[in-house]
């Protein structure tokens, strides 16, 4: 089979899924008939309204998208912006990290939600939100470049020197080749981490727009359609922007073996 | 007696790990353009030795020169065939084979010479476009060799190259080596711990000893012409007598 046939194959099954749910889905509704239990019908309804009238406030769907849309970037642009060279410097120069692990590896561990309250505290508006974010996604991307460095082949790194490479060759060249598909993984990780992180941190956060938000306006008057209207934006923007990643991936890091177990 | 001049000189090499001795006080001359085999058995220290002679490892005591001063890769022109695969999966074929001269500073007409060049004599123009993930076993270490080739080093040192190759694509690569060898005449040392390989390709054989590994016999094979025939009467004599040494460990 080629591989045209097998991607329209791929497609056709996760479309079925898709309508398998979606059925099941309306059948469960219609045997549950309660309001807090919508059909997809009435999910349906709800983000027509939302994307036509806008929210109880008038704030339209897209403006409550773009606003976290906005946040997610600038967190994880800094996030990368300082946890890849990190991670680079520290497993290059592995006395850096050992010497400063009792700082950074506790705080790893703390919950970016668990900053939410000293974020509110210290922080104003935009920068509140880009600062939660950007601690969730820079310890996936810091730890996945910092390890990945440690297992660099060390053939590749004797083929550059024998034929008399210096260190900043060996980095560019070698080194930093052969980290780029683990960093990619890890800044996946990262984006996932940042749309947990920007939810929590818009629904506690005191603005008015934002996809957290909408959810939180939402389930104080217990109006279902719209609250699963918010997640399901979430669950979609979220894997649109992982397909782009893997397509970018793909394309980048074509040398890869592909493995199979068929 | 040899009047050929020694390019690459060891003496009194000795390599420890903590109590273990690897290396143990190993003497010999490599001379210019010569193809010399290291037979050895397997874990007797090959890879350690030729990780010392290039100085990828430091040694405990003893040196290795060549033309009387100490090696060094950013003076000396060494290329490395590695025991296991090398090739950097990001690089095309053409790009692992350039990368010793990229690294060397040399022009980009110079490159795209001298990699047309050594690609066609390894049959592997045809894929100089593909990702070593693309091409087969034999192939990648071809592109190995083509890379230590391409510089025209000072040294080159090959550690059980086609230790994981079936015999025929052995065979054929070992063939398309000599057929280089003699075209480029590079100065070798081939480590390995095949006997029929050792007779086939080389001019001179060290045999080595187990731990600690030191010179047990120098073998000379390079009255035999290539190619060689093993069936010849004197490449079986050659043979036997190396796998006798071989068999009194």
């Amino acid at each position: 089979m080629d591989k045209r046939t097998n991607q329209l194959k791929t497609v056709a099954y996760n479309l079925l899924s898709v309508a398998i749910v979606a059925l099941l889905w309306t059948m469960f509704a219609a045997w549950q008939n309660s309001p807090y239990f919508p059909s997809p019908a009435e999910i349906w309804k709800a983000f027509v309204g939302l994307a036509t009238k806008g929210d109880i406030e008038g704030v339209s769907l897209s403006a409550h998208i773009w606003a976290s849309l906005v946040r997610i970037f600038a967190g994880f642009v800094a996030a990368c912006v300082l946890g890849i060279p990190l991670g680079l410097a520290m497993g290059l120069w592995p006395k850096l990290y050992n010497r400063t692990r009792a700082i950074l590896e506790p705080i790893r561990f703390i919950p970016p939600i668990a900053w939410i309250p000293m974020a509110i505290v210290l922080l104003v508006g935009f920068g509140r939100y880009v600062f939660l974010i950007w601690l969730g996604a820079f310890f996936p991307i810091f730890i996945t470049t910092l390890l990945s460095v440690t297992r660099v082949n060390p053939v590749h790194v004797n083929v550059a020197k024998v034929f008399g490479a210096k260190r900043s060759y060996i980095i560019r060249k070698i080194v930093i080749p052969s980290v780029l598909p683990d960093i990619a993984t890890g800044m996946r990780v990262g984006l996932g981490i940042a749309w947990m992180c920007i939810v929590a941190a818009e629904m506690i956060g005191g603005e008015m727009v934002g996809i957290g938000r909408l959810i939180l306006k939402y389930a104080e008057l217990l109006r279902m359609g719209e609250i699963i209207v918010g997640m399901l934006v979430i669950g979609i923007i979220g894997f649109i922007m992982n397909e782009i990643f893997i397509m970018v991936e793909n394309r980048l890091f074509r040398w890869r073996s592909e493995v199979s177990i068929d | 007696m040899n009047t050929r001049k020694a390019k690459i000189q060891v003496k009194d090499l000795s390599k420890h790990f903590g109590e273990l001795v690897v290396l143990s006080h190993m003497n010999f001359d490599i001379y210019d353009g010569e193809f010399l085999c290291v037979v050895g058995p397997t874990g007797c220290g090959k890879t350690t030795f030729c990780n010392v002679v290039t100085r990828l490892l430091p040694s405990t005591d003893g040196s290795v020169t060549v033309e009387d001063e100490p090696v060094n890769f950013k003076k000396h022109n060494i290329a490395f065939v590695f025991q296991e695969p090398s090739c950097l999966p990001w690089r095309t074929v053409w790009d692992n084979v350039k990368i010793g001269l990229e690294i060397k500073g040399y022009s980009k007409k110079d490159i795209k010479d001298k990699v047309s060049e050594v690609l066609e004599l390894t049959g592997l123009t045809k894929f100089k476009d593909f990702f070593p993930n693309q091409i087969s076993a034999g192939m990648k270490q071809r592109v190995a060799i083509a890379r230590s080739f391409v510089t025209e080093p000072d040294m080159l040192l090959m550690d059980e190259p086609f230790g994981q190759l079936d015999t025929s694509t052995r065979f054929h690569i070992e063939s398309s080596l000599v057929k280089l060898w003699e075209r480029k005449k590079q100065t070798i040392i081939f480590v390995t711990h095949n006997l029929e390989e050792a007779v086939y390709m080389s001019e001179r054989i060290l045999v080595c000893t187990p731990k600690p590994t030191t010179i047990k016999k120098e073998v000379q094979v390079g009255h035999l012409p290539h190619p060689r025939d093993i069936t010849d009467p004197e490449f079986v004599r050659i043979r036997r007598e190396v796998t006798d040494l071989v068999r009194w460990w």
